[in-house]
This record gives structure tokens, sequence and C-alpha cells, in this order.
């Protein structure tokens, strides 16, 4: 007896099933992937925005409360994203182009578990790390924004070989984009080197050099080294980038001039949480909750806070380099930038 | 397929080389962001002066110099005074209940300074090698020469030095200013009176024939008594430079003033409106023969401030 013969129908029947099911468990982990990574997206702006009512409260109940009492969640939402958007993006950018890197890597070495980075940077749909980059580009200080050219190059995989065909032709594009680039910077480029900030010459040359070259695999033994250290590094970091951002305060800093009955002025340097009609709720900047009746307020001013001080003393075209484009752009609407005299007075 | 291997093997290796550098890089960049200025703020500087936390500022002014410092009805105004109100409001003192005057004559200036009756004085004080051993200057914000001012009867027979040191004619200065050093110099013999106002009140009465004093000084008088007067156009001695003055014990205090001044003096550069330009177009502007425009201060100290990032 001969076997009858198996026909094709019958044999993909019996390796469909499994087929099936690996696929359904693929689109399973997609899922949870998916779900995992939107649930952070969302819930770690809000869990911050808490966070930070406890830090300006000064660790105090009473004064925490008062706070989420009179601090709006769209006044949060809003205060949260002006001052952590450049950690978010920064977040974002490092797992994306990590990400693309490592994935890139491990498709060439079959069975290789692929790095969370990795499977983040599959489910994490294009018009997201584009908007992620454009975040980045506009809330990076001048200073940082080169490193983006490297990160960007190695999230969209990009090699200078897409540029032509031709080799010279590529060469002849990729000198005349990165001496452009020079041109542009060069006189900051000087004032750097005048100034001796070798850090802030090589944040400014190298990494349009780096992104000719991030593109393409890493070698097997490189990746899984890689993958764990940098998603560790990407944890520390967002930890410790987070601090100072937990800490920076929700409400702005002023300072009130407030008069006694006897005559005598004081100032007082703290943020402003409500006023009604009886009273103005003031939270000193040393500690402290303060019910200042209204008809004592003389005066208001407001202040700007020490982690505003620039660390630098260059310029690109006139635009510091520790300002983002948006700060930038916004300081040509508004040039003028006058610190009013009862800043300074106070300690 | 060994040229596709050695090529995808360098390509690997590059690879490497970039992500292990971005990160370096990123890294270095994250530490960067969170270091402290190195350059000293204004507001760290103001922490190391005698005059933090001070409720108010105590300034040495002139009350008798028409145009520079003078006191009328419990209100002070001139160029220094408003040079001083600019200094005030830049510490923190804006107003004038924040400032307390303290009238000081000529001869008084560095013993109010020493003595700390006065946190800063703003009276025409010229800056010279020998006051700086006992007193230090934030400027120059004003640079001046001497002059001699004769009474109108007079005009067509003062010209010159020479005719100063004719013994006729009864030349007064004010004790302790450089004026009084300077015609020693010239042999002119001088009368010495506390006040460049004495002077002038004695020119009225007839006792003496010419004062000498610094330029801005004698344009403040001529303001008052147009028709009675002539500045003589004959600069003697170097120019002078006329600065803040500021306790010696107190650096912070004198690099504060100076980068104050050095402020105003790059907002006029820029043809901008300045402190220092609607304090002198206010005051002593009218008067002057020649324009002037505020000095470059000396020894300005590099400090960091909130406007640094300011488009220039």
């Amino acid at each position: 007896m001969t076997a009858p013969p198996v026909t094709g129908a019958d044999a993909d029947a019996g390796t469909q099933t499994p087929r099936l099911g690996e696929a359904r468990h693929l689109d399973e982990r997609r899922a949870r992937a998916s779900q995992s990574f939107w649930t952070a997206v969302v819930a770690v702006p809000a869990v911050f925005s808490v966070l930070r009512l406890g830090v300006e409260a000064g660790g105090e109940l009473q004064t925490t409360l008062l706070l989420v009492a009179n601090v709006g969640p769209v006044n949060l939402l809003a205060g949260f994203l002006t001052t952590a958007a450049r950690l978010l993006s920064t977040g974002l950018v490092a797992v994306f182009a990590l990400g693309a890197v490592l994935g890139v890597s491990v498709d060439r070495l079959p069975g290789y578990r692929r790095p969370l980075f990795a499977r983040w940077a599959d489910i994490t749909p294009a018009w997201f790390v584009v908007a992620s980059y454009l975040l980045a580009l506009i809330t990076w200080p001048l200073l940082y924004l080169p490193l983006l050219l490297p990160a960007f190059a190695a999230a969209f995989q990009l090699r200078p070989d897409r540029l032509h065909d031709l080799p010279v032709a590529r060469v002849l594009i990729v000198s005349a984009l990165l001496g452009g680039y020079l041109v542009l910077l060069t006189p900051a480029l000087l004032d750097a080197w005048q100034q001796r900030e070798l850090l802030v010459l090589a944040l400014f040359v190298v990494p349009p050099v780096l992104a000719l070259g991030i593109a393409g695999p890493l070698p097997g033994a490189v990746i899984r080294p890689l993958a764990s250290a940098t998603e560790a590094a990407v944890l520390v970091m967002l930890v410790w980038a987070a601090l100072p951002v937990i800490s920076t305060p929700v409400l702005p800093l002023t300072v009130t001039t407030v008069q006694a009955g006897s005559g005598a002025t004081e100032d007082v340097r703290g943020h402003v949480v409500v006023v009604d009609d009886v009273n103005m709720v003031l939270l000193q900047e040393q500690g402290g909750v303060r019910y200042v009746p209204i008809d004592q307020v003389k005066a208001q001013v407001l202040c700007p806070s020490e982690e505003e001080l620039p660390r630098h003393r260059l310029r690109v075209h006139d635009f510091h380099v520790e300002d983002s484009l948006l700060e930038g752009l916004g300081r040509r609407v508004r040039p003028l930038h006058r610190i009013d005299a009862a800043c300074r007075a106070m300690g | 397929m060994k040229v596709f291997l050695t090529r995808s093997r360098v390509r690997s290796v590059a690879t490497t080389l970039a992500v292990a550098l971005t990160l370096t890089l990123a890294a270095a960049a994250g530490c960067d962001s969170r270091q402290e200025p190195q350059i000293p703020s204004v507001k760290e500087t103001l922490s190391k002066t005698h005059i933090y936390g001070q409720p108010t500022l105590k300034i040495g002014v002139s009350t008798t110099g028409p145009l520079m410092g003078e006191l009328h009805g419990g209100t002070y105004s001139g160029f220094d005074v408003e040079i001083a109100r600019y200094i005030a409001a830049q510490l923190g003192y804006e107003g004038d209940k924040r400032i307390e005057w303290v009238p000081v004559a000529t001869e008084d200036r560095i013993p109010a300074l020493q003595g700390g009756a006065v946190d800063l004085v703003v009276a025409t004080f010229s800056m010279t090698e020998e006051r700086e051993k006992l007193v230090s200057f934030a400027g120059p914000y004003l640079v001046t020469t001497q002059e001699a001012m004769v009474p109108t009867r007079l005009k067509d027979k003062i010209h010159t030095i020479e005719d100063l040191r004719d013994p006729r004619y009864k030349v007064c200065t004010s004790g302790g200013s450089t004026t009084e050093a300077e015609l020693g110099r010239h042999q002119i013999r001088v009368f010495v009176v506390k006040e460049v106002g004495d002077c002038v009140e004695g020119i009225l009465a007839g006792r003496y024939d010419a004062v000498s004093s610094d330029e801005t000084i004698l344009a403040g008088f001529l303001s008052k008594h147009p028709k009675d007067f002539t500045i003589i156009d004959m600069p003697f001695g170097t120019s002078e430079q006329i600065g803040v003055g500021v306790p010696i014990s107190d650096p912070a205090l004198r690099d504060l003033v100076a980068f104050f001044l050095d402020k105003s003096y790059q907002q006029g550069r820029k043809g901008l409106s300045s402190p220092w330009l609607t304090a002198y177009h206010q005051t002593l502007g009218p008067w002057l023969r020649a324009p002037k425009v505020q000095p470059p201060p000396l020894k300005v100290p590099e400090l960091v401030d909130f406007d640094d990032k300011a488009p220039r």
C-alpha cells in the first residue's frame, strides 16, 4: 500500500494552524506593547503633574491640598507641557533612534529576541516619530540641536547612499551640506573657540559627521549589551532629568509689595495661588502659605528664577545657544526683557 | 562576496562608533545642562555686597551743584542724582522711598564712604590715583575738563591761564577737589572754600574774580546765572573721569555698579535710549557747549544676568 499522495491543499492545511496561531500571538504581543506604550505616554505626564504639586507645596499635605484645589487640570497640564516638553521629546527621540538601530541589527539575526526599544519603534506610527522629532526641534536648546541629526538618521535609517547613485555625486552633496552647515555656524564656532568651550565645539561639529555613519546594523556581539545598557541609561536619564522638572514651579514667581497698617512695606517673594475679594494667597518661596489682605497689596512684579540664568555666552546668529527655536522666536516678538528691581532685592 | 562582507563589517563598525559617540555626546550634553553657570551672576554678586538685605540704600550726593546734584523742596535732582537713581534701581532699590539721600560736601565724600555713612557716592567724584588708595571707583560715567568761569564784567580781560596767574584776580575753588591741586601746579594763587557755590556767591558779592572747577559743575551755576557769568574756554590739566565712589572693602558692589554703568553704555552704543542719555538730556545736555556721550566704564566684570539671552 502506498500512501495517497499529499495534495498541496492538504499540506497548507497542515501548516496553517500553527502559522495562524503564531500570527495571532504576534498580534496580541503588539497590541499589548502598543497599549503599554500609550499608557506610558498618557500616564507619565499625569503622574508627574500631581507629583509636582506635592513638591511645590514643600511636602506639606495641607499646602498640597490648597494647590490641588486651586490649580486646574488644564493649567497643570499646560504648565507640565511647557516645562517638560524638552524631557518628553528627549525620551521619545532616544527610544526611536536606538529602537531603529537595534531593530535593523536584529533583523539579520534570526531567532534573536527583539529588544524593547526596537519593539516600541516597530509599533509606533511614523507620524508620531516625526512629531516627536519636530517637538524636539522646537524645544531643545540650539546647542543640543545638532544631536538630532544622528538621531533622525538612526530612526529613519538614512544613509548617504540614498542621496545619489554615483559615489562622486554623494560626496559632493554631503560636502555641500556640511559646508553650508559650517558656514552657518562659523561665527559661533569662533566664539566658542575663543571662550575655550570645547564641549560646545564638539556638540556643533561632531554630530553631523556621525549622522553619516549611524544608520546600519550593529555587530551581533554589541546588540545585547547595547540594548540592556541603553534601556537602563534612558531610564536613569529620564529619572535624573525628571527631578528638576518635578521641582520646577507650576505657578509663576512674583514679588508682592505688601504695606501693613503702620505704613511699612514688605516684599514677599513667592507664587500667587489664588486671588479673591478678600485675600491674595501666596505660596512663599522659602516655604509657607501667606494670606495677604487684598487692600494691603501695593505692587506685584513677575520675576525670573535661578534656573533661567544662562551658562554660556554664545549665540548663533543672535539666537542664544541655550534658547530653543521657540524661545528664540519668542524673544524676537518681545525683544525687551526688563528685570524688575524688586526681583533683585530679595534673597 | 568577500568585498561585500568587508563592506558590511566596516559599516557595522562605523555604526557602532557613531552610536557610541552620539551617546557619549548626549551624556556630556546632559551633564552640561545641569551645571551651574561658570561666570558669576548679578544676583550671586549682589549677595556678596554689604548692602545685601538692607532695606534702603544710602547714597551720598551733592545738594549744592546745579544740574548735577541739588535739593529743592525736599526733592533731589541733577545728573548725578539721576545716575544714582538708575544704579539704585538696578541694585533693587527702585523709587526714592528705598533710597536714603545723604548730602555730602566735596571734602566729606571719602570720609563718608570710609565711615559707612553712605553706601555709594555719586557726587561728581573724580577718579584719581590718590583717591583710589582710599576708595574704589566704578566708572567713569562722565569725562570732564577743568574750566574757569568769570563774571561777565571780566570776560574780555580773562582769557588764558596766564591771566589767572595775575595777582589782581582772586581765583576761587572748592577744597579737596582735583581743581585745587591742578591750579597749584599752574602756580595760580587760589582761595579755597567749601563748595563751588560759595565761590559763585563770593563772585556775586565781589570777593572773588573767577571760579575754577569741572565744566559740568560750572555749567550748572551758569544755568542759574546765565546773565552774570561766562565760561572761559581754556581747559587746563588733564581730563577728569567722574565715577561712582564705593567703599574699598566692597569689590562686589564696585563690580555691580561698573556692570550696570556698562549696561547703559552698551544700550547707548546701539543707538537706543539709555538711562545715561535720559539723565543727560534732562539735566546737563542743554547747558554744555560741546555735547557729551557716555564714556566706556573701566574694569567691567563679566557677569551673567537674566536678560543675557535677549536679542542684542
